[in-house]
């Protein structure tokens, strides 16, 4: 018995040094916060370029890529920080693009009604969607949230008399002043980044930190009191609120809903770009999204079989990078941290002088313990 | 004399003079799996400000009753009594919130989160701010996550991801996390299972050491007797699903049956002896 029990605790041992272990969350193990800021400003300053530089087509495209970075990083909410992959969160997104759309065409309401009701519509239908599917876990949870996303996309496409069925809704439904391109993109632009401020600051809260425990190790989280079925509920209302939110921004540069938007193919794309960006990271998923819409734009031009090439990056990305590019990113950055120092203070291989003290070594000043970590550090 | 009792619902009375009132207390409990009866009416009565130790050969339903007292399991029949109060068949996490926390057997932690964050996610576990998303009370616990993980032995660890510490670490982790919720009762299910002796010993010390100056009940399981006897104060010994003896120390190692168990061919218990 004592016997079996070593052997099972090896085991588990081996399992937990062989499975990879990165930190969960940006900070600590990854840039300083100034860094950090710093690159944050500069993407804002970008993107905010981009506005007035692009036109109108290149800005569209770009639009909409800003629009799916707000659905991945709430999808994200669930699969990197709560460890739950739904397969359903299309079923929100789209309820926020028909919510508009519907309100429109049958009622005529105003935009900026819809566009805050739609969050709430979708954090009560996430609400009732979590009541059931989280009482299953894993591939169970998935396929109840994949088949609670099929209900609401055989709603919208039988229901013709209200939806139009498979035709979607299409009209001029959304104030003509963010039918401007240029104007549009701005206030997507606006949108997402208040809303990523908001997801932000609830990763990084008590309640974000219990989730990534949740994720973890839930036998572990609710044996020291937390309420595991509880808290998941509460991430699935939240990225619930956050999904609509972004299929009203769907409207903003679509300016229609259609079945398609509800359909699981849809939440696939979510999971798509969570994985290629990275789920461990905050905005991981965001430069995924960023880098789906971009390379889908590139390739539809060029192949038919633009699908078959994405489906091949997720399949290297799965196998070699289970961080994303996000988690590769980091680590060329790390990998440059180390080198670069290390490099210029030995000079390039084969060059006369190695400067060994020379004035860049103040600049690399920061690193000194990353260069002495270089392995091939001490030969010459 | 010996208070050993053979069979079921003992009620034994408290150590000391003064009865000390009970913190954690079974009373008949029995579970089943199928046909199979891995707890078989086992009564305990956990009295305040002790070390009360469970001990029995692998098999004996340690694990089994340890589970039943934290809600993991529901029981078949028989109560589970926390400070008094029916906890019978509550959710884990409402028990552990009533001041009952635990270590596992097989030692789950949080792998990807730091061994400070696994803490501090404890502490927040423990207080009132589980839905706080929007002020980072978890900031303001670092003072005493480090307080914690410093009696364990790991505050040098703080930075490291969990999931990378050594196993004896993971376990002093594990008690930790236990240790963060501020619980009444402390159960600790063969916490010095897979452990160096060296590493046995501090814990054995710890589990004193929280007993003598912090307050706490302990209640753990060992299956290696002459560990819990230096410093339980209370033994009770399971046998196949049942209470074959309770008492002090002394008194449990002098009572036949448990001779019995011990030396008739179970092979148990003797093997930090040599």
């Amino acid at each position: 018995m004592t016997v079996a029990r070593q052997v099972l605790q090896a085991v588990a041992r081996a399992a937990a040094g062989a499975r990879r272990v990165r930190a969960s969350q940006p900070g600590g193990a990854l840039a300083p916060p100034a860094a950090r800021a710093t690159g944050l400003a500069g993407v804002a300053a970008v993107l905010v370029a981009f506005g007035f530089l692009l036109g109108a087509s290149s800005l569209l495209t770009l639009e909409e890529a800003v629009g799916l970075a707000l659905f991945a990083v709430a999808t994200n909410l669930l699969v990197g920080y709560a460890g739950l992959v739904s397969f359903g969160q299309a079923a929100f997104y789209g309820l926020g693009a028909y919510t508009v759309a519907l309100s429109w065409q049958h009622y005529n309401w105003p935009f900026w009604l819809t566009f805050t009701l739609a969050p709430v519509l979708g954090g009560a239908a996430a609400f009732l969607v979590g009541l059931v599917a989280l009482r299953a876990r894993f591939l169970y949870f998935a396929l109840l949230t994949l088949a609670f996303s099929q209900l609401f996309y055989e709603i919208a496409e039988n229901q013709y008399h209200f939806t139009s069925g498979a035709n979607g809704v299409f009209g001029p439904m959304v104030p003509s002043a963010l039918a401007q391109p240029r104007a549009g993109y701005f206030f997507v632009l606006a949108v997402v980044a208040a809303c990523l401020a908001i997801l932000w600051k609830v990763t990084a809260s008590s309640f974000g930190l219990t989730l990534r425990a949740i994720r973890e190790n839930r036998a572990r989280a609710e044996a020291l009191g937390i309420n595991v079925f509880r808290q998941e509920l509460i991430a699935f209302v939240i990225s619930g609120v956050f999904c609509s939110l972004a299929g009203t921004l769907f409207v903003v540069y679509s300016q229609s809903a259609y079945p398609e938007l509800l359909d699981w193919q849809q939440s696939g794309y979510a999971v798509f770009m969570v994985v290629i960006g990275g789920m461990f990271t905050f905005l991981g998923p965001a430069l995924g999204a960023v880098i789906y819409t971009v390379g889908q734009q590139f390739l539809i031009s060029r192949t038919a079989d633009w699908q078959l090439i994405l489906g091949a990056v997720l399949l290297l990305i799965v196998l070699f990078r289970p961080d994303g590019l996000a988690g590769l990113a980091d680590s060329a950055a790390r990998w440059l941290a180390q080198r670069v120092p290390a490099v210029m203070r030995r000079g390039a291989p084969g060059s006369k002088a190695p400067p060994r003290v020379a004035p860049v070594a103040s600049a690399s000043e920061g690193e000194p313990q990353h260069a002495a970590r270089v392995p091939g550090d001490e030969r010459e | 004399m010996t208070s050993a009792n053979s069979g079921a619902g003992a009620a034994a009375p408290p150590p000391g003079p003064a009865p000390v009132p009970v913190l954690l207390e079974a009373r008949r409990l029995v579970r089943d799996f199928g046909s199979f009866r891995a707890v078989n009416d086992v009564s305990l009565r956990v009295a305040e400000g002790t070390i009360h130790s469970v001990i029995g050969p692998n098999g004996a339903g340690k694990t089994t009753l340890f589970r039943l007292l934290t809600g993991i399991h529901r029981p078949t029949s028989g109560r589970v009594l926390l400070d008094g109060r029916d906890v019978t068949g509550q959710a884990p996490h409402a028990i552990a919130r009533r001041g009952l926390a635990q270590s596992f057997q097989l030692t789950t932690i949080f792998p990807r989160l730091t061994v400070l964050e696994s803490v501090q996610a404890a502490i927040v576990a423990a207080s009132g701010h589980r839905a706080d998303f929007v002020s980072r009370f978890h900031r303001s616990t670092v003072p005493e996550a480090m307080r914690v993980l410093g009696r364990v032995g790991l505050a040098d660890h703080a930075r490291t991801l969990a999931g990378t510490l050594s196993h004896g670490d993971q376990r002093a982790l594990d008690v930790a996390l236990a240790l963060a919720t501020k619980p009444k009762v402390l159960l600790l299910d063969e916490p010095t299972a897979g452990m160096s002796e060296a590493e046995t010993e501090r814990t054995i010390a710890l589990i004193a050491d929280l007993v003598r100056t912090g307050g706490i009940t302990v209640l753990f399981s060992e299956h290696d007797m002459d560990i819990v006897f230096g410093i339980s104060d209370r033994v009770t010994v399971l046998h196949q699903g049942r209470v074959i003896a309770e008492g002090t120390g002394p008194q449990v190692r002098a009572n036949e049956e448990v001779t019995a168990v011990y030396l008739g061919g179970s092979g148990w218990g003797m093997q930090r002896d040599a």
